[in-house]
């Protein structure tokens, strides 16, 4: 039994649902947060993932940062050593998803030799008649960086665990395939 | 001088920040080089070697990999507190072997030896043999 420990990045422009996603992921759904509070600066919370068929638990340290520019230089002191990366945007708003690669840019500037495991969400389902953004543009995105993309509404809990134990999972293979590598170059 | 951070030397590792059963930090004082101790993830990570008493040291060695900004700490107290800095390295990174550090320190004394892993060149970083160089004080 092992527990592992990963420091997920959770970034996107203001108002995305960043905080409401990891609020009803930290809460398994009890608790989602109607009324909009702007973050100011990084809010740190952690949430256990038990990997399936295993007594293995990844548990994720998640840094829910500021989408607001202004915070940007605070937020940045935040994300040394990153593990894993949560990029969000609103499926109705364009300007959102485009704003991605610079978000996924930012934190994969902060160690760019290192390999992240990422997920991209389009965030807002529910908002089906105010939906701008089609998948196939956030796919091709996605593809092309090295992501896994995932639609989900925080509002509705549709699907908002999935990318988490997807981050989860990526971070334990990496883990189990350096002890491996490790393991035979010692030998 | 004798390696005094052996198990078989009555040395402990009283501490350390991640623990996986198939990597313990044991494995840093066994004598050797093929087992390892395996961080779990994030930065920094931590151990603290004991000696079974106040040792001279003069040279401490390390296997290693993707270890980057490491300092070294000790203790001359009977409990492992009251740490002072002892020396700080930015290891280079090696590719497909380990790492070998030879660090000296100016004769010096420890009962404890802190080592602070503050960042790395992967996620995971391992630690298969830390040598310490030394003698008991009489
Ligand atoms: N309809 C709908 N609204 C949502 C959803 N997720 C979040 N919201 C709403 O969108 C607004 C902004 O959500 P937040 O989670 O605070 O946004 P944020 O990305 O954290 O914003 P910053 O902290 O400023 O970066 C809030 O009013 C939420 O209730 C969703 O899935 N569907
Ligand atoms: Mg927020």
């Amino acid at each position: 039994m092992v527990v592992l420990r990963a420091k997920c990045i959770v970034a996107g422009d203001s108002t995305v649902g960043k905080s409401a996603l990891v609020q009803t992921f930290h809460s398994d759904g009890s608790h989602f947060p109607k009324s909009y509070t702007m973050t100011e600066g990084v809010e740190v919370c952690v949430k256990s993932v038990v990997i399936p068929d295993t007594s293995d638990t990844v548990e994720l340290v998640i840094f829910d940062s500021a989408g607001k520019e202004i915070f940007y230089d605070h937020v940045k002191k935040n994300w040394d050593h990153p593990s894993v990366v949560c990029l969000v945007f609103d499926l109705s708003s364009e300007p959102s998803f485009h704003s991605c690669s610079k978000w996924l840019e930012r934190i994969r500037n902060q160690k760019p030799e290192i390999v992240l495991p990422g997920v991209l969400i389009g965030n807002k389902l529910d908002l089906e008649q105010r939906r701008t953004v089609t998948p196939k543009f956030p796919m091709e995105f996605a593809s092309s960086h090295g992501l896994e993309y995932f639609e989900c509404s925080a509002k509705e809990q549709q699907n908002v665990e999935a990318p988490f134990y997807y981050l989860a999972q990526e971070f334990y293979k990496m883990y189990q395939t350096k002890a491996e590598t490790i393991t035979s170059m010692a030998m | 001088m004798l390696d005094v951070a052996l198990a078989s030397a009555g040395a402990q590792v009283v501490l350390a920040t991640s623990s996986d059963e198939n990597f313990p930090p044991e494995n840093i004082i066994d004598g050797s080089g093929s087992t390892f101790w395996l961080t779990t993830g994030l930065f920094p990570q931590e151990f603290i070697i004991s000696f079974t008493n106040l040792m001279n040291i003069n040279n401490i060695r390390l296997l290693t990999t993707n270890v980057e900004g490491l300092s070294i700490e000790r203790s001359v107290q009977n409990e492992p507190v009251n740490f002072e800095p002892l020396t700080e390295k930015v290891l280079e990174f090696v590719e497909g072997e380990l790492q070998s550090e030879d660090i000296q320190v100016d004769a010096t004394t420890a009962h404890h030896l802190r080592f602070v892993i503050k960042s790395g060149f992967d996620h995971f970083i391992s630690i298969h043999r830390v040598n310490v160089n030394g003698s008991a004080v009489h």
